[in-house]
């Protein structure tokens, strides 16, 4: 609401909010972000993989495809917990105070 | 991996080492005698001391240096077959077996020894570099503050060697040999009971003849060993004069009847209360010295006798010298009378003299104050005179002021009487006239309270006129614009219009800021957004409570296959997705925001969530129109109730 106050007499219609999504975008924001930390995390399990294959396992392809598994799992089980939240706000910590 | 990257590197400095030990045997061969008939394979000589079966030698031709190579392609019983890499300027000559079978033996101790001399590098380098920190840390400030502040250690070894640098400078043997003796326990000082000052008794007037001259110097010059001395002796003197006492009238006898005694040869001595001027000190002691040498003289009975006739003279003189001395004292005691006389005069003249003076003095002082009393009074006087003129002027000019003042005050009082006299006879004159002035007011009163009333009716359907001026405004601003546009001064506008009016105020507090700060959507706008919210709702519409991504990922997929449910015959009924939005899609086509934004706002779950933002909108809208009407409403109203 910072920039509404502040947008008092503009002439041209004001452009669409940055910071917040427009709730029919929301979804597919989540699917972006999704995909890039599936990319990122499976990008960096796999080359802890090479590393540790080329550091302690004779270069196996094994530690490899362990560290991308690693990787994408994490990514997936992230994801799966944002679009969980999404649907029914997350409840933790909140109190009910009894008259 | 590491394994076999340490047998290669290992295999590969075994190979570079070979060459080597070839090249020294070759040149032992051509300096020394040849011999003739046995060539030695390269590399083989290395295998004897690491304990390897030597290969076969072979008998032959005696080889040059650039023909060793060439023999090695010679098949060799026990060393494996490896790609030959340094054959000197001859072609490669496909399986080269010199050199690299033996090696296997020496890698075990390679890395060892590696890494032995790269500690023992590391180790000299660091102290070195420690080395050199600690002496240019000692050269250069800023290079002491960065080691002492980063290298461990480095303030403690610099702190050492700043201490030693300190101690040679300033040695601490200095210090010590400057504290006391005393401190230290040694070379104590003692002071002998003789030295220093002693206490004495005050001599008497004969005893003075027996001190000895010694005793008189002041007791700094002395040493101590004659200041005892000095005090002995005069103890021994003191002894002696108390002896002598006595004993000088005996001494006297003695020596009187030793003279009898002698007879003619020893000469008598001086009789010292005999002589004349006895009583004189200093001819007693004259008589006493010229004893002293007659009785030493009649110690002896021949000296007596030769000296008789010099001490016969002797006492002569000494009658002389007491004569003489009687004849001094006689003239001396004259000179005295005659200055004492001579004095006498001078102080009754001197005194004489003091008294003249003091007269003179006395009367010059009476004659300068007997003027100085003239003058004073002189001054008195006028003074007095002065001040007695003054009060009589001042006097005079007092009386002068009171007579201008009982002046002033009369002209006054009669300036008054006569302003007085003429306001009575205006005031006279004006009541004549005042009292056709009232009725004139009161005829101007009605006039004013007609034209006030009039006056109110003008402004009222002012008011209303502009009200709906405003009114109007504003709708063609909210409603009829393509694209939001925000119309905050178009209501800033119909609030200052309608300021009394409750309704109106009511009405633009029903509108959500947010609405005439940014501006309301037009119908096609709201269409085409819900075209967009349509798309992304129904591939949420197949979700189950709580998905997870693969949930969304089969809905986004399965739901491209369904059919969409078409409204051209009719509406479509039921509570799923599809019926919602195409129920939604007819009614906005018709117009009717108020449906449609019910139909969606109806929706739940994800679709519900996803549409949020569009039903919101379409609320605005329904606000901002839903004031517009009310507020024109009561305009119309108003300009009803003008009339």
């Amino acid at each position: 609401m910072a920039d509404s106050t502040s947008a008092s007499t503009p002439a041209m219609p004001p452009p669409v909010r940055a910071n917040r999504p427009m709730s029919e975008a929301l979804l597919n924001e989540k699917w972006d972000h999704c995909l890039s930390t599936l990319l990122i995390r499976s990008t960096l399990g796999a080359s802890f993989g090479v590393i540790f294959s080329v550091l302690l396992f004779k270069r196996r392809a094994w530690p490899v495809w362990t560290g991308l598994g690693f990787g994408a799992g994490r990514a997936w089980e992230e994801c799966d917990s944002s679009f969980k939240r999404a649907s029914f706000p997350s409840r933790d910590g909140l109190r009910v105070m009894r008259p | 991996m590491l394994r076999t990257a340490i047998a290669r590197s290992g295999a590969r400095a075994g190979r570079s080492f070979v060459p080597r030990s070839q090249w020294q045997q070759f040149r032992r061969t051509l300096a020394d005698a040849p011999t003739p008939d046995r060539t030695v394979l390269p590399g083989s000589q290395s295998t004897t001391t690491a304990g390897v079966p030597q290969p076969p030698i072979l008998g032959g031709h005696p080889p040059a240096p650039h023909q060793a190579a060439a023999a090695a392609p010679m098949p060799v019983p026990r060393e494996p077959p490896a790609p030959s890499t340094n054959t000197g300027n001859l072609p490669p000559t496909g399986q080269g077996t010199a050199a690299t079978g033996p090696s296997s033996a020496l890698p075990p101790r390679k890395p060892r020894r590696r890494f032995r001399r790269f500690v023992l590098t590391m180790l000299i380098l660091t102290t070195l570099g420690y080395t050199g920190g600690v002496w240019f840390s000692l050269q250069n400030d800023n290079f002491h503050d960065f080691f002492t502040e980063y290298v461990p250690y480095g303030e403690d070894m610099v702190a050492y060697f700043e201490e030693r640098e300190f101690k040679k400078r300033f040695p601490v043997k200095d210090y010590e040999a400057k504290s006391w003796p005393q401190m230290r326990g040694e070379n104590k000082v003692t002071i002998g009971r003789q030295s220093g000052v002693g206490p004495k008794v005050a001599e008497t007037a004969d005893a003075g003849k027996a001190q000895p001259a010694k005793a008189q110097q002041s007791p700094g010059s002395a040493s101590p060993r004659e200041k005892t001395q000095a005090v002995e002796s005069a103890k021994q003197g003191k002894d002696a004069s108390k002896s002598t006492g006595p004993a000088a009238p005996r001494k006297d006898t003695e020596s009187s009847a030793r003279k009898s005694a002698s007879g003619s040869g020893s000469s008598s001595a001086v009789d010292h209360l005999g002589v004349a001027q006895a009583s004189e000190p200093v001819v007693q002691n004259l008589v006493s010295m010229v004893n002293g040498v007659i009785s030493a003289i009649n110690a002896s009975p021949e000296d007596a006798s030769r000296y008789a006739s010099t001490v016969q003279t002797m006492k002569d003189n000494v009658e002389k010298v007491i004569g003489e001395i009687g004849t001094m004292k006689q003239s001396a005691a004259h000179e005295t009378e005659g200055a004492l006389r001579n004095a006498h005069t001078e102080f009754d003249q001197a005194a004489k003299e003091l008294v003249r003076r003091l007269e003179q003095e006395m009367r010059a002082t009476e004659s300068k104050w007997r003027e100085e009393y003239e003058s004073e009074r002189e001054k008195l006087s006028t003074s007095y005179q002065n001040k007695l003129q003054a009060e009589l002027e001042a006097a005079q000019k007092v009386a002068d002021e009171k007579n201008k003042n009982a002046l002033l005050e009369q002209e006054i009082t009669l300036q008054k009487a006569y302003m007085k006299s003429v306001q009575d006879k205006v005031e006279e004159e004006r009541n004549g006239r005042l009292s056709k002035i009232d009725a004139l007011s009161e005829s101007v009163q009605d006039l004013e309270k007609l034209t006030g009333d009039w006056n109110e009716v003008v402004d009222a359907t002012l008011r209303t006129q502009h009200l709906q001026v405003a009114v109007e405004a504003v709708r063609a601003k909210v409603l009829e614009s393509d694209y939001p546009t925000p119309f905050l001064n178009e209501l800033v506008a119909l609030k200052e219009v309608s300021k009394h009016d409750d309704i109106v105020n009511a009405a633009i507090a029903s509108i959500n800021p947010l609405a005439y700060q940014r501006g309301i959507p037009s119908p096609a706008h709201l269409i085409d957004r819900f075209r967009r919210v349509a798309a992304e709702v129904r591939k949420a519409s197949l979700l189950p409570e709580d998905a997870g991504v693969a949930s969304h990922a089969a809905s986004a997929v399965l739901s491209r296959f369904m059919f969409q449910k078409k409204s051209e015959r009719g509406l479509p009924e039921g509570e799923d997705v599809e019926a919602t939005l195409a129920r939604t899609e007819v009614l906005l086509e018709e117009g009717d925001l108020d449906a449609a934004a019910r139909e969606m706002n109806g929706m739940k779950g994800w679709a519900g969530v996803l549409s949020r933002d569009w039903v919101g909108e379409c609320r605005r809208v329904l606000e901002v129109r839903q004031a517009v009407d009310v507020i024109a409403t009561e305009a119309r109203l108003q300009s009803l109730l003008v009339d």
